[in-house]
């Protein structure tokens, strides 16, 4: 085998440029994979944290119903004395925070523009140990428990031309439904504006104390929802976590649910798998080009070759062992080219894990693509695991090695003598 | 026992559906350490002949024995085993590897045969190579050496597995003249050394007056078979 593999080795970089191209060609497909497997992991990573920090926290409880109706954002399927289930939780050790919050279809109303939004009333002490809305402050400050002022998203801003210490009419739904529709009014001073990079939140979503919330929606005591904090973010313990609770609510006889963010988010999810799936296929392309690549560079060695396999056959070489020696060829190429592409992808990679790819330098309609299908903007962050590359550099090889069966065998069912006869 | 023996050997190519008979029922005994040229002009079935004889080729009738075994019937695969442990080749166009060194193109053979270590296959190499006169130039390619030098790695390379036949197809026609006395001049010297046979085909005369047995084919056939006493 190693005197094979020295000869294949040796054949392999004969005609260097060839063997070049090929190697590209196989680098390049590698490398677009591991790009590709890269930023679709990172932009998923990124809209997961962007979705729990901003969005839905790790596990959310309804009033037992709500959950199918919760698109029509009812005000009538709500939790009584929430603090109550609130100070049940912290009996739960996964359990790091909860929070009380009503979320409300409402719309924005500045002068003669009006645009709707989801209205969320808050905890302002214990929402910044669930949600990051806080952090993602960029002007204003904080929301006060009393205070009759909201927080906006940079998106909501810009649309209406809103600044911090402007006043705006919110208005409220406080029945959706069709027979009995009414609606409540109140004006608030935009106190913050924030920009948690979730386009949903940034662009849809506004904030104000539940207290205030409640008296405007005659929700005395009651909540639509309560959000948990979670020590892990480990899916595993998420699950753990939420059937815990959901056993809780059982044995206590609560009627209550709960649901993770996967549950929320199940829309996402399934968009994100197809995205996954179609980027497969275009890499799966690109790799049959390489593989198309090794099959021609082998076929024209075996053509070029013709007389010198001629005369290992005649040596007494068997075909085995001449199929394998060009499967090795083409498995060295496969090799080299994969080991190149794994470098070029992993660097690209991590330069797009460290710097990141900004959105905005792909043009509009990139960022609404993109925004539309992930919660994310601005810039997009890959994320590089060595599973990647792993997975890149055996496929890589592997088919290279599976183009070269056909090259490979054709050389073996040479006849000895028309062999040698090739000019 | 004879080393090879033909009996009524004839081999027809079909091309569509034209016959073209190369040997017609040639019979031919040949004797261990023998040294033997077989001449005749173009076309006249001297490498049809030695194509039979090198088991890289199935005759279309009779029977072709070697060391009384016989090989008329053997597939494909049972004569590439005859070939890598009994028989060794010398082409016209030498047909070394180009990727390899003078000596791994003389270890090649050996590491097909798999029966030995490279610590001892070394020693056989070098003494071959040595042997041939190529003892310091034995790590140049192909592309380094002269045709000459190329064809003595090329006997080096039939010899060292040390075959019961050795086979050498106009192995002068690519050499000038004086080359082609050397090494014929050097198979002759490693045939009566090793007592290994040698059987060549040729058409020019002074190939033919190395053999000690010269056999003269034409259309096929065995026009003469003699002994020679001014061979080598």
């Amino acid at each position: 085998m190693g005197n094979h593999l020295k000869l294949a080795y040796r054949n392999v970089f004969r005609y260097k440029r060839r063997t070049f191209i090929t190697l590209l060609t196989v680098t390049f497909g590698l490398t677009m994979l591991i790009i590709t497997m890269s930023v679709l992991e990172g932009v998923d990573k990124q809209s997961i944290f962007n979705i729990i920090n901003s969005q839905t926290s790790h596990l959310v409880i309804f009033k037992t119903g709500y959950y199918e109706k919760k698109d029509d954002l009812p005000l009538n399927w709500t939790i009584k004395d929430p603090h109550h289930i609130q100070v049940l939780l912290k009996e739960i050790p996964a359990v790091q925070m909860s929070e009380s919050r009503i979320c409300f279809g409402a719309s924005l109303i500045k002068g003669m523009d009006e645009l709707p939004c989801l209205g969320v009333a808050l905890e302002p002490e214990l929402d910044p140990q669930v949600f990051n809305i806080k952090e993602s402050l960029l002007k204003g400050s904080w929301l006060d428990p009393a205070e009759e002022k909201m927080l906006i998203g940079t998106g909501l801003a810009k649309d209406m031309g809103l600044s911090v210490g402007d006043y705006v009419t919110l208005r409220m739904v406080t029945s959706s439904k069709e027979e009995e529709f009414s609606w409540n009014a109140v004006d608030l001073e935009i106190k913050g504006i924030f920009d948690t990079g979730n386009p949903t939140v940034d662009t849809q979503w506004v904030f104000l104390p539940l207290k205030q919330a409640q008296e405007a929606l005659s929700l005395d005591n009651e909540v639509t929802e309560i959000v948990i904090r979670l020590n892990s973010n480990h899916d595993q313990e998420i699950a753990k976590a939420r059937d815990q609770i959901k056993e809780m609510f059982i044995s206590q006889n609560k009627n209550l649910e709960v649901f993770s963010w996967a549950d929320l988010v199940s829309m996402f999810l399934a968009i994100s798998k197809v995205k996954t799936e179609k980027s497969s296929l275009i890499i799966l392309v690109l790799l049959f080009i390489a593989a198309v690549g090794i099959i021609n560079t082998m076929l024209m060695a075996v053509m070029e070759r013709t007389r010198e396999i001629g005369m290992l056959s005649a040596m007494g070489m068997r075909r085995t062992e001449i199929t394998r020696l060009f499967i090795y060829e083409g498995g060295i190429i496969g090799v080299f080219g994969s080991l190149l592409g794994c470098i070029l992808g992993g660097l690209a990679s991590w330069i797009l894990e460290i710097k990141g790819m900004p959105i905005d330098s792909m043009g509009e309609a990139a960022i609404k693509v993109t925004s539309a299908i992930y919660p994310v903007k601005n810039v997009i962050y890959a994320d590089l695991s060595l599973e990647f590359l792993v997975i890149a550099f055996v496929l890589g090889t592997v088919i290279s090695v599976i183009s070269s069966f056909y090259p490979a065998a054709k050389a073996a069912r040479l006849s000895p003598i028309k062999a040698l006869r090739h000019i | 026992m004879s080393l090879v023996k033909l009996v009524d050997i004839s081999k027809v190519y079909q091309t569509n559906d034209v016959e073209f008979p190369a040997l017609k029922e040639v019979s031919l005994v040949v004797e261990k350490g023998e040294f033997l040229s077989i001449a005749g002009p173009s076309g006249s079935g001297k490498t049809t002949l030695l194509n039979i004889i090198g088991c890289l080729d199935h005759s279309t009738g009779g029977t072709v024995f070697l060391e009384d075994t016989d090989i008329s019937l053997k597939k494909s695969k049972e004569l590439a085993e005859i070939r890598r442990y009994n028989i060794g080749f010398i082409f016209q166009t030498f047909n070394l590897i180009p990727v390899l060194t003078a000596f791994e193109n003389v270890e090649f053979p050996l590491m097909l045969k798999g029966n030995m270590k490279p610590k001892e296959q070394r020693p056989l190499v070098e003494e071959i190579l040595t042997e041939v006169g190529l003892k310091d130039l034995m790590q140049r390619k192909p592309s380094e050496m002269s045709g000459g030098q190329q064809q003595r790695v090329a006997i080096a390379r039939a010899l060292v597995k040390k075959p019961k036949l050795v086979l050498a197809d106009e192995p002068t026609a690519n050499l000038d003249s004086q080359t082609g006395e050397e090494i014929l001049e050097l198979m002759a010297q490693l045939n009566r050394k090793t007592n290994t046979t040698f059987i060549f085909s040729t058409h020019d005369q002074m190939v033919m007056d190395f053999g000690r047995r010269l056999i003269r084919l034409k259309d096929g056939k065995i026009e003469s078979d003699e002994k020679r006493e001014k061979g080598r």
